[in-house]
């Protein structure tokens, strides 16, 4: 199995970049579904007309009158549109003089935490009347840009440029750049479109009287990717209701009234078109007769009829123009609203007919329901495409507010009016990018409000990946109890999920609606050229609509991304899908590669059947083998539960089977695939690794110079994992390692390796095992400072007056010198006050050191003035100063007992002693182990892989070699353990890895022999530092006076409902907080532990725990009645001046006792005495 | 002294232990430890590892660093580079020393500046490393060796700093370890039976002979069990990191076992010397 470590190839590229190519081209592909998305909007396909430019054209014309005309004439007709929408590339603004490179680079807008982002040119025309066209040039505000898109400046730049410009060598973009942060539109499930599905939801049924729980839908999407969705409904009376929903209100409309204002036709037209001359079928026959015979009550009978009559309706909830007549906003109706995907009306008047015929089928059982949980009906929402929604809806707004505005005020000029009206969509796309939250009237046919975006963490190489091929059902979902959602169907398992990774999904809340690409899962974004189709179609005898009743009733309809193309006989639509099909593999008919094939074959019950044949964009494929000519076939899910694949070579049944896997590995997602031998694990273990990979410290970037990420962890002594995948080095991960090669030895050795601990070599940790570091950001900015609207007044800078203490750590200019020590309270930069004309500091807050690693001022240019500081200037048209700073300090973290460890099979633990190099078990050939482990780990978890990487970096590291850790290249047959006990047995070692080990603290041999290997370990990025939490004193409830304790409402309110007095032992809040560790918060230190005290007969660290340090209070006790309810403090008399404690009830002061008690006692004798109850207590010298 | 282990035990003679050297290289040697205990031959394998002092850099004080690596991570890197330390017994521990922080008595000081002013990238090694006493330079295998990499620098990039190199033993720290390490052997056929040999079908194939079972008698398959047998002969190799010759690492090793061994000697003598005058009465 030959896989290599590529070292030199490696070193080769990082020394020269190349400018012509990419080093790793396979990682260009990852974020693709992003990147053709967004480049979608200014070009699609190859008549390069963006899908803006389809946006705006489906934007149409607005109208305004000025109702001048006589006789409630409207009168003069304004007219305006929007001619073409640009986005330029990010460049600096025309106000800046000084700099001679205009473009803005991402590393800038990183370094300066600003948003990456270009101008929208908006070309805007109008005339009045039927006068002259005149058209100015708006600007709408910036866009953000995605990195790496087409209007980005490193569109085609390789490593070389890409170095030049501060990213790094395999910048792969995808991502928008938001105040300095990276941020991703995630990709979304949505319902396939353009496909009716059959649907049985209860709540159907309380849309209104008489409505079932039976519907067809169709997300019907417009070229500009924008959709609509249309439901039809059975209604228990024969009935058929459209219903949609625009601007977030729902409208119901008969079904017939639809079909009879599409096109001019009849009765007899319909109920042939929906029988298909099955009359002798009475369900389907009484229904139509129903249908036709309901409608009559309308009296409507005809076309134009039907259309004035839904004009009528619709017009003030279209909102077209006010000349429009009824019937044409009738028309406006059905080609906005209606079947958007089609424009003709008789296709669209077929598939209403279609959907209505699924429709009685459904409720006839002669079809079951579409699960729209499968793949099968499924799409992903690109980020691109989301981007250009919501782009068009701001664009149409702005049309539609500037009308509002001159409804308002006619007189008022047009410009100026342009003038008046909010026009920053570029301020709005920020918005939405900054935190995932949709604005919408229309809500853009979506489900959910908030969570589209996500920051692209780059907290290692794992998760930054992984992002980008994230996949997430819908936020809906999340909410939902039923868990059928999340489930990873039987029918969309074995032989046919393979879209998504089943192994690397999270755990717990998003399990199952949080999933991953597969890492051959390509999405498709590119419209593809289907003219031929209809053509090619007919030459195979698909017969075109004309005449419905001449055709049978079993023949089944033929659709092109939801478009009736004809009907035919099932078999005949087999024979076509099978001809089809092959020309689409074999290339030359005009049959695109990634055209989809879904022939659903009649069944009782079944699905409904069909051809259906889909081209548009958004849709997930795969490669496969097609056997037939053994070439590379694209397959979709929709298609795919009717193929026959074939996983590995024998289950290839001839004369059945059509396609075959290229590798068993194909359905795991990138990261799921770097689990080495995930084969041999139970499988929550793989899931944990994906889980775990992504948490490590590993190495986030290259260019760490220049990035100004919140915290980024690192680990300083990486290495390349000796036992790995080939995909491994096909995406590239040696440019980004993530743990070190350890020699782990099992084994139960002093007992600090229980409970999932494990021993660390202490000379293995002074060598530089696991040595991390974090990177912290300091921002500070000065601009906070002051009110909004008032000058510049602080400035970065030491004043004469500054602290001498202060310029050991800060330079003149109020910076902290590089590489300088910052200690908790040390000032971390200084500023100086133009209202006092003193020096203030701002000061390091953390109980950890950091050291000055990288300060970013937010620069474009500087000048010095003299002898004081030099000025920066900070805001984008380079004329203020410099108000924000940005300052990377870099806290070091060396490994410490309570940081965690894991290896890549879920095999997590934590550091729990480091232990001396010469007490640490021995090889006869004087080898150490780096980390014990305790074997107890094992029998329960069954993670064998982990066995089999110990002998394969064993024997990889003896020899040399890398070695292959792709799952299922091993079967019974050759077994991995064979395979590398021969590799280990030609390096002179036994053959099962075991070696024979001595104590290093007496020198005996060790009854049984050790099972020791070299094992890839991570560091995960939790340590103790972050987490250990210590509180003396802190804040209180002021009740009880105990440390206030618990995190949620809810429990709080329990706590000031709890009958403390009646089981006391509940009220020991000693320590506990809602207030977190950076506040001094503590942990509750509850009955149990107070138990664990109580049986330790520790009752002086009890009583430090539960008194001192809770609610400690002093309070006198009357000694003769024994209460501490009825002292009093007396006002000093003429006798005496002494304020005394006088027992209201025994009315002295001879008995008056000071005593300490818990604060919540003298709660509870209150509370008592305020039930009437007294309390007496004994008080004893 | 009598190091020989328990004169009682079947195999133990009163003739001391004895030592054989098999093989002698310049960073390696391997003998055969005989006639003696296995605490003993254990202990000098602890000691050599452990508490052999060297010399190694311990304090770094940086004036500039603009290369790529941190001021942390160099100093680590400084550390763990060996320095020549054959005449280490000259120096003092600086805890011994009565200066207040380090003196030449107790210290060497390295020096190293290092600045690219090349288009090409330029290495820093141990080799650009000065000191102040000549005795103690970092190792260099031969003529050839370009020393051990430190940091890469680009043109502009500089290092300037100040390295104080302390004597010290690596209990307290890694660096000052004298040698890689220690292979450790006795039995190899197992005669005595302190281990259990995992075997699944045929030992022969799956437990190759250790190299050393050439130098000792193949067991007799029908030998009676001796449960009174104890380990005496012990197969010892120690690879050293250059800083002292593999022989001296013996050497100082067992040594540093005689002078422990020494201080408690002295420190029994003066223990009963102060317990002799209280033998003049009855203690209970």
């Amino acid at each position: 199995m030959p896989t290599t470590f590529d070292t030199l190839k490696r070193e080769q590229a990082f020394r020269n970049p190349s400018d012509k190519e990419f080093q790793t081209p396979s990682l260009q592909k990852v974020a693709a579904p992003h990147l053709e998305s967004f480049n979608a909007m200014l070009e699609y396909g190859d008549d390069k007309h963006g899908l803006l430019e389809m946006a705006v054209a489906d934007i149409g014309h607005k109208a305004v009158f000025d109702g001048k005309g006589k006789d409630g004439k409207l009168g003069n007709k304004l007219s305006f549109w929007i001619d073409k929408v640009m986005i330029q590339r990010p460049m600096l603004s025309d106000k800046e003089t000084r700099s001679i490179e205009r473009k803005i680079f991402p590393t800038e807008c990183r370094e300066r935490l600003i948003t990456y982002r270009g101008k929208i040119q908006a070309h805007l025309s109008w005339r009045v009347n039927d006068g002259p066209v005149q058209t100015e040039s708006r600007l709408l505000g910036l866009a953000p840009i995605m990195v790496k898109s087409n209007i980005c400046h490193l569109q085609h730049l390789y490593p070389a440029q890409l170095i030049r410009h501060h990213e790094e060598t395999e910048e792969m973009g995808g991502y928008f750049i938001v105040n300095g942060i990276e941020k991703i539109i995630r990709l979304l499930i949505i319902p396939r479109r353009n496909n009716v599905s059959a649907l049985i939801r209860p709540s159907f049924s309380n849309r209104g009287p008489a409505y079932t729980q039976f519907g067809c839908a169709i997300r019907a999407t417009r070229p500009d990717q924008t959709s609509q969705t249309n439901t039809v409904h059975y209604l228990t009376d024969g009935g058929v209701m459209l219903r949609f929903s625009w601007r977030k209100q729902e409208y119901m409309v008969p079904a017939m009234m639809v079909l009879k204002a599409l096109i001019d036709t009849s009765d007899k037209e319909i109920f042939d078109a929906l029988c298909m001359g099955d009359v002798e079928n009475t369900f389907l026959t009484d229904r139509v007769e129903l249908l036709l015979r309901g409608f009559k009550i309308y009296s409507l009978y005809t076309r134009d009829q039907c259309l004035a009559y839904l004009g009528d309706k619709f017009r003030v909830v279209m909102g077209f123009d006010d000349d429009f007549l009824d019937r044409e906003v009738g028309e406006g109706l059905l080609r906005k609203i209606v079947l958007v995907h089609l424009i003709d009306r008789r296709d669209k008047f077929n598939l209403l007919v279609y959907m209505i015929r699924k429709l009685y089928a459904l409720v006839s059982g002669a079809c079951c329901a579409d699960n729209p949980d499968s793949p099968q009906h499924q799409e992903i929402l690109l980020g691109g495409h989301l981007y250009g929604m919501i782009f068009k809806e701001k664009l149409e707004d702005w049309l539609t507010t500037v009308k509002q505005h001159i409804t308002l005020d006619v007189r008022k000029y047009f410009t100026r009016t342009l003038a008046r009206v909010p026009s920053d969509v570029g301020q709005k796309l920020s918005y939405f990018l900054a935190t995932g939250n949709l604005v919408s009237n229309t809500g853009l046919d979506l489900q959910q409000a908030t969570g589209y975006t996500i920051v692209a963490e780059k907290l290692n190489f794992y998760r930054y990946l992984s992002h980008f091929r994230c996949v997430h059902r819908g936020s809906f979902f999340a909410e939902l109890k039923t868990t059928t959602v999340r489930k990873l169907l039987p029918e969309a398992w074995g032989e046919l999920e393979r879209f998504v990774c089943p192994v690397h999904t999270p755990d717990g809340g998003p399990c199952g609606l949080l999933n991953h690409l597969s890492h051959t899962c390509k999405v498709i974004n590119e419209p593809l050229d289907v003219s031929q189709i209809p053509a090619l179609l007919a030459s195979l005898g698909i017969t075109q609509t004309v005449v419905h009743a001449i055709r049978g009733a079993e023949q089944v309809a033929v659709q092109l991304d939801g478009r009736i193309i004809g009907w035919c006989e099932p078999r005949l639509a087999e024979r076509v899908a099978k001809t089809l099909r092959f020309w689409k593999v074999e290339g030359g008919k005009g049959v695109p590669l990634d055209l989809e094939i879904g022939l659903v074959p009649p069944s009782h019950g079944g699905q409904y059947p069909g051809l259906f044949l889909f081209s548009t964009a958004a849709r997930m494929m795969r490669p496969v083998k097609y056997l037939a000519n053994g070439k590379t076939d694209m397959v979709g899910p929709f298609e795919q539960v009717y193929l026959e694949i074939a996983c590995m070579d024998d289950e290839v049944v001839p004369g059945v089977t059509t396609h075959q896997e290229f590798a068993p590995t194909n359905i795991l997602s990138i990261i799921a695939n770097m689990t080495p031998y995930s084969d041999f694990n139970q499988s929550p273990r793989n899931m944990y690794q994906c889980q775990m990979g992504k948490q490590t410290m590993g190495t986030p970037a290259t260019a760490i110079r220049h990035r100004t990420d919140n915290k980024l962890y690192r680990i300083q002594t990486g290495q390349t994992p000796v036992v790995r995948p080939d995909l491994h080095n096909y995406y590239g991960m040696d440019g980004f390692p993530n743990g070190c090669n350890a020699i782990v030895a099992v084994i139960s050795y002093t007992g600090y390796d229980m409970e999932d601990a494990m021993i660390l070599n202490k000379s293995s940790h002074e060598r530089g095992f696991g040595y991390g570091t974090v990177y912290k950001s300091e921002i500070i900015d000065l601009g906070e400072m002051k009110q909004q609207g008032e000058g510049i007044l602080h400035h970065f800078g030491m004043g004469k007056d500054a602290d001498k203490k202060w310029r050991e750590k800060l330079d003149w200019d109020g910076m902290p010198f590089i590489g300088v020590t910052l200690k908790d309270g040390d000032p971390i930069c200084a500023y100086v006050d133009d209202t006092t004309g003193r020096t203030h500091v701002k000061k390091y807050k953390n109980h950890e050191d950091g050291l000055v690693d990288e300060e970013s001022l937010a620069i474009i240019s500087q000048k010095s003035l003299g002898d004081t500081p030099p000025l920066f200037t900070c805001n984008d048209s380079g004329d203020q100063e410099c108000q924000k700073v940005h300052i990377k300090l870099r806290i070091t973290r060396s490994p410490i007992i309570g940081d965690k460890f894991s290896s890549r099979h879920g095999q997590k633990g934590v550091c729990s002693q480091k232990w001396p190099a010469v007490d640490m078990p021995f090889t006869e050939s004087g080898m150490q182990p780096d980390v014990i482990i305790n074997p107890h780990a094992f029998p329960s978890r069954m993670t064998i892989g982990m066995f089999v990487e110990s002998l394969a970096g064993k024997a990889g590291a003896l020899h040399g070699i890398a070695q292959d850790s792709a799952p299922f290249k091993f079967n019974e047959q050759f077994t991995a353990a064979d395979y590398f006990g021969e590799q280990l047995i030609k390096a002179g070692y036994n053959y099962h890895g075991n070696e024979p080990m001595y104590s290093g603290i007496t020198g005996e041999e060790l009854q049984a022999d050790i099972y020791i290997g070299v094992v890839y370990y991570q560091r995960l990025r939790h340590m103790v530092s972050d987490k250990y939490q210590v509180r003396t004193t802190g804040p209180v409830h002021n009740l009880t006076m105990q440390p206030v304790k618990v995190s949620t409402r809810r429990r709080i309110h329990s706590i000031r409902n709890l009958p403390s007095f009646i089981s006391p032992s509940s009220a020991y809040y000693a320590l506990g907080n809602a207030y977190g560790r950076k506040r001094a918060g503590g942990i509750r230190f509850g009955e149990m532990e107070r138990d664990s005290l109580l049986a330790h007969g520790v009752s002086f660290l009890l009583q430090d725990r539960l008194m001192n340090c809770s609610d400690y209070s002093q309070c006198h006790v009357c000694r003769l009645c024994g209460s501490i309810v009825s002292t009093v403090s007396i006002a000093p008399t003429s006798l005496s001046t002494r304020r005394d404690i006088e027992c209201r009830v025994c009315g002295t002061s001879k008995g008056i006792d000071l005593v300490a008690v818990p604060y919540v006692f003298r709660y509870l004798a209150t509370e008592l005495m305020s039930m009437g109850i007294k309390l007496t207590l004994g008080v004893k010298p | 002294m009598d190091l020989s282990g328990a004169p009682y035990g079947s195999l133990g003679t009163l003739s001391g232990p004895s030592i054989t050297i098999q093989e002698l290289k310049k960073d390696r040697i391997s003998f055969i430890l005989t006639e003696t205990d296995l605490s003993v031959a254990n202990s000098l394998r602890r000691v050599m590892i452990a508490e052999v002092p060297t010399i190694a850099i311990d304090m770094v004080e940086i004036e500039t660093n603009t290369t790529v690596l941190a001021d942390e991570f160099i100093a680590h890197r400084l550390g763990m580079i060996p320095i020549d330390s054959t005449d280490v017994e000259r120096i003092k521990y600086t805890r011994d020393c009565t200066c207040s922080q380090y003196c030449s008595e107790c210290s060497v000081e390295l020096t190293l500046h290092v600045k690219c002013t090349e288009d090409r990238t330029k290495i820093v090694t141990s080799k650009d490393l000065v000191s102040n006493n000549p005795q103690f330079q970092p190792v260099v295998e031969d003529k050839n060796d370009q020393g051990i990499l430190i940091v890469k620098l680009r043109k502009g990039h500089e290092l300037k700093l100040k390295c104080i190199a302390k004597k010290g033993v690596a209990k307290e720290h890694a660096k000052w370890s004298p040698v890689s390490g220690v292979a450790f052997e006795y039995d190899p056929y197992n005669k005595l039976r302190h281990t259990h040999y995992w075997i699944e079908e045929d030992a022969g194939k799956e437990w190759p002979v250790s190299g050393n079972a050439k130098l000792e008698a193949e067991p007799n398959p029908d030998a009676p069990f001796d449960y009174n047998a104890k380990p005496d002969r012990f197969y010892i190799e120690t690879e050293t990191v250059g800083s002292l010759k593999p022989e001296d690492v013996v050497s100082m090793g067992m040594k540093t076992l005689l002078d422990k061994l020494g201080y408690v000697q002295m420190q029994l003598k003066e223990e009963l010397a102060s317990h002799q005058q209280d033998q003049t009465g009855w203690s209970y």
